[in-house]
């Protein structure tokens, strides 16, 4: 089965941003309940948000003051912000619109449903008021459509762009939410000991891990151990590991993944060594940023070696879309009187 | 009969051909039966077979996109739900007409692009050909499979008062709108089933298929499966959805002009994961200007720079062929009739409309003095923009078009009004006659092949000629009955 670079490329963004959509939507709402558990006053503030997302310059280009109501704005309807919920699922839908023909039917209907609800409903639910119901919407609906592509897609070329694209979505967003527990209390020792164990608890929920963490390790939450498990758990959907040993099943029936496997194994190393037991907050954090560096040449290289053999892609990463079909001068009209 | 049929053939008195019912009122022959059923119907009932219509339409997202001043719009297909019928033995006479035509009209192109000996016999000027836009001059020397230049043309015809269809223009470059006469049948078939139990319809739907065994026939390699793709502009494209549709058809690529590079051998390749594939058809949906930045507009990102190259040295088929467009030249239309005597030494046997040409002196001053009663139009756009309707137009408008044949007389063309058809339309409730015209589309490969049937566009105003889809016309399915029907 043959399969356009074009199209693998926009598959592969498409799977990107409807991650990126799902899994900011889960962080920002374990971080909403964090807040509401942590006594008034003590609360870290919302700036982390902006820093996990790497976003502090696009979030000073339209807000000065750091409070709840701009952070979240930020993040959720925010029109021109690639990370915020409503941005990917435009994004996501521009992809989509123009793959339609190697998807499934329902995958267009639910892809434009999620984006006509967002539309809708981003803006009205910055507030706490609605925040909640929105964000579980936009949850529940990015899984119906992994559902649905995961029991109607053939596993071929189209498949495996869309897991490649959302498994490495997905293992940055893991450690970013990771960085939230060592974000929210560097520099912060005093919070520690009372409120450690409610960041990671919420941490664990916003990955959907709560249960499997009490089966596996036992009802006790713990930094160091909450780390190891989200990192190196095999078993768990959203960890790391599993992220990073899916993403090696799905390169290895492409032509010319060497060089991609070196690095996803370089990643998969570090990650073996990295031991939280032992690390301080600080080398945490440092080891996380690293890594998604590694993340970042990862996702550069899938780039050069199955889409940059066309024409230079920039702007792709914003929209996925690029904009040089847009001349429509003269083409195609229909004639006649 | 129920109420919103009332009165049906005294809105035309006479001055119309209308495609279902005869002056004297009565349904004709092959409509008997789908008048009859239609007629029995009540009003609300035919307005909620039309709702059941526009959600069919909805559910399965055709749509075109106009462009406008506002920016574009993605808009449903507008749809009449009352079939048009003609007749199997009415229909494969203009289908005998429509190959013959489409024969010569290639004959035409390569005669131009080679020896040119049409022009050295005088049956046309050679300016007229040599000097249009549309001749392509980086085209000549090169004579494509089997002849054939114009793969895919969509032929508009009108029929007149007298009931008789008359060829109103060729359209070789880009022809659109046969994915709609697809889904039109498909929507009749789940609007008013009923119909299809009187009835022995010619299918239309083998026409992927058809198109996919005519582009397969000018593959430069043989192979059992060829590899074909559509070159679309893109989503932003008002024929998008069929660009797509087609593709899908034919089990081909939809490609953008990104997708694709000549290489160092001169030959076509598609970027693909597993890297480059040879491409052997190219259906391109772009127009020739756009189709190769080194030959032709040097900023177009639409095209592959060197595919002329590799067309030309036979790599790869491009259907169609660059430089067909000199033959749908409203000027060079007026000739059709010559060429097929002089190629085919037949006689032509579909009408064509008398056509004025403003370069020639004598013309001019008849049009001149006639634009009340002529349709005036400039000689190279589609669409139906730039044209005038005289016995619609204002004083101001003639005196435009008065000004702008004397400055350019080469571009502008007149024919007389012709008295569109009409047929019975649903509209706001009621059965009203609205004009209409149809296009045939003609497949040239090793083959030649003929749509049974084609796109009927219909004006939905009162009244109106302009049956494009840009400019508020809608669209019918058209049936090829057998039998009396």
């Amino acid at each position: 089965m043959m399969m356009l670079s074009r199209v693998a490329e926009r598959l592969y963004w498409m799977a990107r941003y409807l991650e990126r959509a799902e899994d900011t939507a889960r962080l920002t709402k374990a971080y909403t309940h964090l807040i509401m558990d942590i006594p008034a006053g003590s609360e870290p503030g919302w700036d982390i948000l902006v820093r996990i997302l790497d976003a502090q310059a696009q979030f000073s280009e339209h807000h000065r003051a750091c409070n709840e109501q701009n952070v979240l704005k930020f993040l959720i309807a925010e029109e021109d912000n690639p990370g915020s919920v409503h941005f990917c699922v435009r994004a996501a839908r521009e992809n989509v619109r123009t793959t339609r023909d190697v998807l499934p039917e329902e995958v267009w209907e639910h892809v434009n449903g999620l984006y006509l609800f967002s539309q809708e409903h981003a803006a009205k639910s910055v507030g706490r008021r609605n925040r909640h119901q929105f964000l579980d919407q936009v949850i529940t609906r990015c899984q119906m459509i992994s559902g649905l592509l995961m029991s109607t897609l053939c596993r071929d070329h189209a498949y495996r762009f869309i897991k490649l694209g959302a498994l490495l979505e997905r293992a940055d967003m893991t450690t970013r939410i990771i960085d939230v527990g060592a974000g929210a209390l560097l520099g912060n020792e005093r919070l520690s000991t009372a409120v450690d164990p409610l960041i990671w608890a919420s941490l664990l929920q916003s990955l959907s891990a709560m249960g499997t963490y009490r089966r596996t390790i036992g009802p006790l939450v713990e930094a160091s151990t909450v780390v190891n498990f989200v990192f190196r758990e095999p078993t768990l959907p959203r960890s790391v590991r599993f992220c990073l040993d899916g993403i090696r099943r799905e390169l290895l029936p492409l032509t010319h993944h060497e060089a991609a496997i070196r690095v996803l194994d370089q990643s998969l190393q570090g990650l073996e060594q990295f031991n939280a037991e032992t690390a301080e907050r600080q080398q945490l954090h440092d080891f996380i940023d690293h890594f998604q560096l590694e993340l970042n040449t990862l996702g550069n290289m899938i780039s050069s070696t199955w889409f940059m053999s066309r024409v230079e892609t920039s702007g792709v990463d914003a929209s996925g879309v690029e904009t040089s079909g847009v001349e429509t001068s003269g083409v195609d009209a229909p004639g006649g009187v | 009969m129920n109420s919103s049929w009332h009165n049906y053939s005294s809105h035309n008195a006479g001055q119309f051909f209308d495609e279902m019912i005869t002056d004297a009122g009565a349904p004709r022959l092959a409509a008997r039966h789908a008048v009859k059923l239609l007629q029995a119907l009540s009003g609300p009932e035919m307005a909620a077979r039309r709702g059941a219509a526009e959600l069919a339409i909805r559910e399965m997202g055709i749509s075109f996109t106009i462009y406008s001043e506002g920016g574009n719009i993605d808009r449903a297909w507008p749809f009449d739900i009352i079939p048009r019928i003609i007749p199997d033995r009415e229909w494969q006479k203009i289908s005998r007409g429509l190959a013959q035509r489409s024969r010569a009209l290639n004959c035409f192109i390569n005669d131009i692009y080679n020896e040119q000996k049409i022009l050295a016999d005088g049956l046309l000027p050679a300016d007229i050909v040599l000097d249009s836009g549309n001749y392509k001059p980086q085209c000549a020397g090169v004579t494509p499979r089997y002849g054939a230049w114009a793969h895919v043309c969509g032929t508009d015809l009108v029929r007149n008062k007298d009931g008789r269809f008359y060829v109103l223009e060729d359209n070789l470059r880009v022809p659109s709108g046969v994915s709609y006469m697809l889904e039109n049948r498909e929507i009749t078939k789940r609007v008013l089933p009923e119909l299809f139990e009187d009835y022995s319809i010619l299918p239309v739907d083998d026409y992927p298929s058809r198109l996919y065994s005519t582009l397969a026939s000018l593959s430069p390699r043989d192979r059992r499966r060829p590899c074909i793709v559509v070159l679309t502009p893109g989503i932003y494209n008002s024929a998008y959805f069929e660009h797509a549709y087609l593709a899908q058809g034919m089990g081909a690529e939809l490609v953008e002009g990104s997708d694709l590079f000549v290489d160092a051998d001169d030959c076509l390749y598609m970027r693909t994961v597993d890297g480059p594939a040879r491409v052997d058809v190219v259906y391109r949906r772009i127009d020739d200007d756009f189709l190769d930045p080194e030959v032709f507009r040097k900023d177009s990102s639409l095209g592959i720079p060197g595919i002329m190259r590799a067309w030309k040295k036979g790599n790869v088929a491009i259907a169609n062929a660059p430089g067909s467009g000199v033959a749908d030249d409203k000027v060079v239309y007026a000739f059709v009739p010559a060429m097929i005597r002089y190629y085919l030494g037949e006689e032509p046997s579909l009408a064509s409309v008398k056509t004025y040409l403003c370069m020639h002196q004598p013309d001019r001053d008849y049009v001149l003095a006639n634009l009340d009663k002529l349709v005036v139009k400039p000689a190279n756009e589609s669409g139906g923009y730039g044209l005038m309707v005289g016995p619609h137009s204002s004083a101001a408008k003639r005196a435009e078009f008065a000004r702008l044949i004397e400055a350019n007389p080469r571009n502008y063309i007149a024919q007389p009004t012709l008295s569109l058809s009409t047929a019975p339309t649903f509209i706001n409730g009621a059965v009203e006659p609205r004009h209409l015209d149809l296009r045939p589309f003609i497949l040239q490969g090793r083959d030649t092949w003929v749509t049974p049937g084609g796109l009927t566009r219909v004006a939905l105003v009162k009244g109106s000629l302009v049956v494009n889809s840009s400019q508020g016309g809608g669209s019918k399915d058209t049936w090829i009955v057998e039998g009396k029907g």
